[in-house]
């Protein structure tokens, strides 16, 4: 058997799996009637739906020629890592350390994800948006983000 | 006449100095941001969506909607000058508005971009407040089984219309409703694929699916290629005035545009896009030895898209207004924007809530009036920031976004569940999965789920009663009518080639 459509194939997989932890995960929940429907109900008949769609998009990608453009190209991990990196640890960050770090930390981590990271550069942004947050989010906005660190503050 | 009233309602709601405020606010971001290549209109609302939270909901939906709109004029900015659609309905004034830019006529298409905008976004407007006295009379005729049988018609209307492959779209759809299933049941309590994690039964937050899946795995995607050799035309925009000659083209170009746009836009699925690509197919069909030829820098290139784009932004808030169901993307983001305000999208909004329905659509009009009056003597401004690289741009976006994700809850959470979204948006940009089926099937998802208990509730557990109810009947036949059609052999085909048209 060979894959004709990588893309199609592939996202058949990946609906396939959706589809059934959905409805594996379903199963603890009380199915209840048609009439009076559980919580299980219509998330089974969802799961199982696209189960079936999955395995229809699978075959699909076994069969039919997509052309040049059905390879699935090469995942770029880098930037992403250090994008989705940054992100999870600015909120990690953010309670404990405050926007400051945070910040710092969210926009020199990320920046290295591009092919044209300066050091400079990335500093001075950090710099000009950690100034325009603090004054539009905390002092105009007035949202309730902490500046500091939780160990400076009073 | 009612609809004066109801109008001079909305205008003194909208001209209320803070409401204009707002509005003005709205217009100006949201183009700053349009204006970035590569963020559409869908990335900027989730993006500054938690930012309205404060506001009181007339205020903070004037001020979405003004960012809507402001993206979508900011986009075609970007096409036009740097040869690059800011946003997916600008896709095909790039290929005239470039090439007018290319011979110096930047200006005039800038020009005949915002007037066409305006013209449509009036007629639009107009449409929208006369036509939704009558929809919400008929939308009160709507019993659970009709809701749930448009909902099944909205969705399919939303696969067919797009691009790209239908089983897929579907399959995204579903994956949307199933997870906007997260989180505890109302009806029983239980908190489902939560996990025991106490975030995760309060459901999954709407703004981490949409931003994530957007806006994350757009940069992410966007990083992997090299910054391209980019040709600003920012010295040479030109004169803003079109000539006589491009006047006596562009103005049945917009007319025509317009009329496309506004029917269009109500339609499932429908919006901006498919109106913009319509309109410029019916250009090409209807015009005898164009000169310049299409392709080539014509201004009825530019008009028509330009026009039934904003038509169509206008006139698709008709179907989320009323009946409470969001025809495309950017309406359910709009259909969650309400949620969170606590106001229940619905044919109940106009009774119950009159000043904020046609302050809304009141609203609009200022806001396209404040479009043209902003853009034409600032397009200066949007051309230096098209000269702002990438590398810096995308931590500032990142940030932004964090601190909207964070701040709906203040709770990290949600941040890492943006994150988690980001890296299945860039799966799917991967696999060539299509995300816009999967917002709107995560908003509809519950409503979904619970017009479907309440009619089979009503029918003691009869499934028919979708099929015996007349009207419900009509809206299933009608999707059914819409999967057959695109099926057929010759349709599929003319339908790839139209997406490909302008690929």
């Amino acid at each position: 058997m060979k894959i004709k459509d990588a893309k199609d194939f592939w996202s058949g997989v990946m609906f396939s799996a959706f589809g059934l932890s959905f409805v594996v995960f379903a199963q603890q929940y009380d199915m209840g009637t048609a009439a009076r429907m559980g919580p299980a109900f219509f998330p089974t008949m969802l799961g199982g739906l696209m189960l079936a769609l999955g395995i229809l998009i699978m075959f699909k990608g076994l069969k039919t020629d997509g052309g040049a453009d059905s390879k699935v190209d090469a995942f770029h991990f880098k930037p992403l890592l250090l994008v989705l990196g940054a992100v999870v640890a600015f909120g990690l960050l953010l309670r404990p350390l405050g926007l400051l770090v945070s910040l710092t930390v969210l926009v020199v981590v990320s920046s290295l994800g591009s092919p044209e990271f300066r050091l400079r550069d990335a500093l001075l942004l950090t710099v000009g948006l950690a100034i325009l947050c603090v004054v539009v989010f905390v002092n105009a906005l007035g949202m309730t983000i902490p500046v500091l660190p939780a160990f400076m503050r009073d | 006449m009612d609809l004066i009233d109801n109008l001079t309602l909305g205008f003194t709601t909208a001209l209320s100095l803070a409401n204009l405020a707002y509005c003005f606010v709205g217009v100006l971001i949201g183009t700053l941001i349009g204006v970035l290549p590569g963020i559409g209109p869908v990335a900027t609302l989730a993006m500054l969506l938690p930012a309205t939270y404060a506001l009181e909901p007339t205020s903070a939906l004037i001020m979405l909607a003004g960012i809507y709109y402001g993206a979508q004029y900011g986009g075609s900015t970007t096409a036009i000058l740097v040869n690059l659609p800011g946003e997916s309905s600008s896709v095909v004034t790039v290929i005239d508005g470039y090439q007018m830019a290319r011979r110096g006529r930047a200006g005039a298409a800038l020009a005949i971009a915002a007037l066409g905008s305006f013209f449509a976004g009036t007629v639009g407007t107009l449409i929208l407040a006369s036509l939704a006295a009558p929809m919400v009379q008929l939308a009160f005729k709507f019993g659970p089984a009709e809701y749930f049988s448009l909902m099944v018609l909205g969705l399919i209307g939303a696969v067919v219309l797009a691009s790209g492959s239908l089983l897929k779209a579907i399959a995204m759809i579903i994956l949307g409703l199933l997870l906007g299933l997260v989180g505890t049941d109302v009806n029983s309590g239980v908190a489902r694929y939560s996990f025991d994690i106490p975030e995760l039964a309060d459901g999954i937050g709407f703004v981490s699916v949409a931003m994530g899946v957007f806006g994350f795995a757009e940069i992410i995607a966007n990083l992997e290629h090299k910054a391209g050799q980019r040709v600003v035309f920012t010295d040479k925009v030109g004169r803003l005035l079109p000539s006589k000659q491009e006047f006596l083209y562009a103005i049945p170009a917009i007319l025509r545009g317009t009329g496309l746009g506004s029917v269009l836009g109500v339609l499932p699925g429908g919006g901006a896009l498919l109106a913009a690509f319509a309109a410029y197919t019916v250009e090409k069909k209807v015009t005898r030895n164009p000169d310049p030829p299409f392709g080539k820098g014509n201004i009825r290139g530019v008009a028509a898209p330009e026009s039934a784009n904003n038509a169509g932004a206008q006139t698709s808030f008709i179907p989320m207004l009323t009946l409470g169901i969001p025809p495309n993307a950017v309406m359910a983001l709009m259909v969650g924007a309400m949620t969170i305000h606590n106001i229940q999208p619905g044919p109940q909004v106009m009774t119950s809530n009159p000043s904020l329905f046609w302050g809304l659509i009141a609203s609009m009009w200022i806001g396209n009036l404040m479009l043209v009056i902003l853009n034409l003597p600032l397009i200066g401004i949007w051309v230096q920031l098209l000269k702002v690289p990438y590398r810096l741009l995308y931590p500032a976006i990142l940030v932004f976004c964090c601190i909207g994700v964070y701040s709906v809850n203040n709770n990290s959470f949600d941040v890492t569940m943006t994150a988690i979204f980001g890296l299945v948006g860039y799966l799917f940009y991967k696999l060539r999965c299509e995300p816009a089926p999967l917002i709107l099937g995560f908003i509809l998802g519950p409503m979904m789920e619970e017009n479907l208990r309440r009619a089979m509730l009503l029918s003691r557990g009869d499934p028919t009663v979708f099929f015996t109810r007349p009207l419900s009947l009509g809206l299933l036949l009608m999707a059914i009518a819409l999967v057959v059609i695109v099926a057929l052999p010759q349709i599929s085909r003319k339908r790839e080639e139209a997406f490909h048209d302008v690929d």
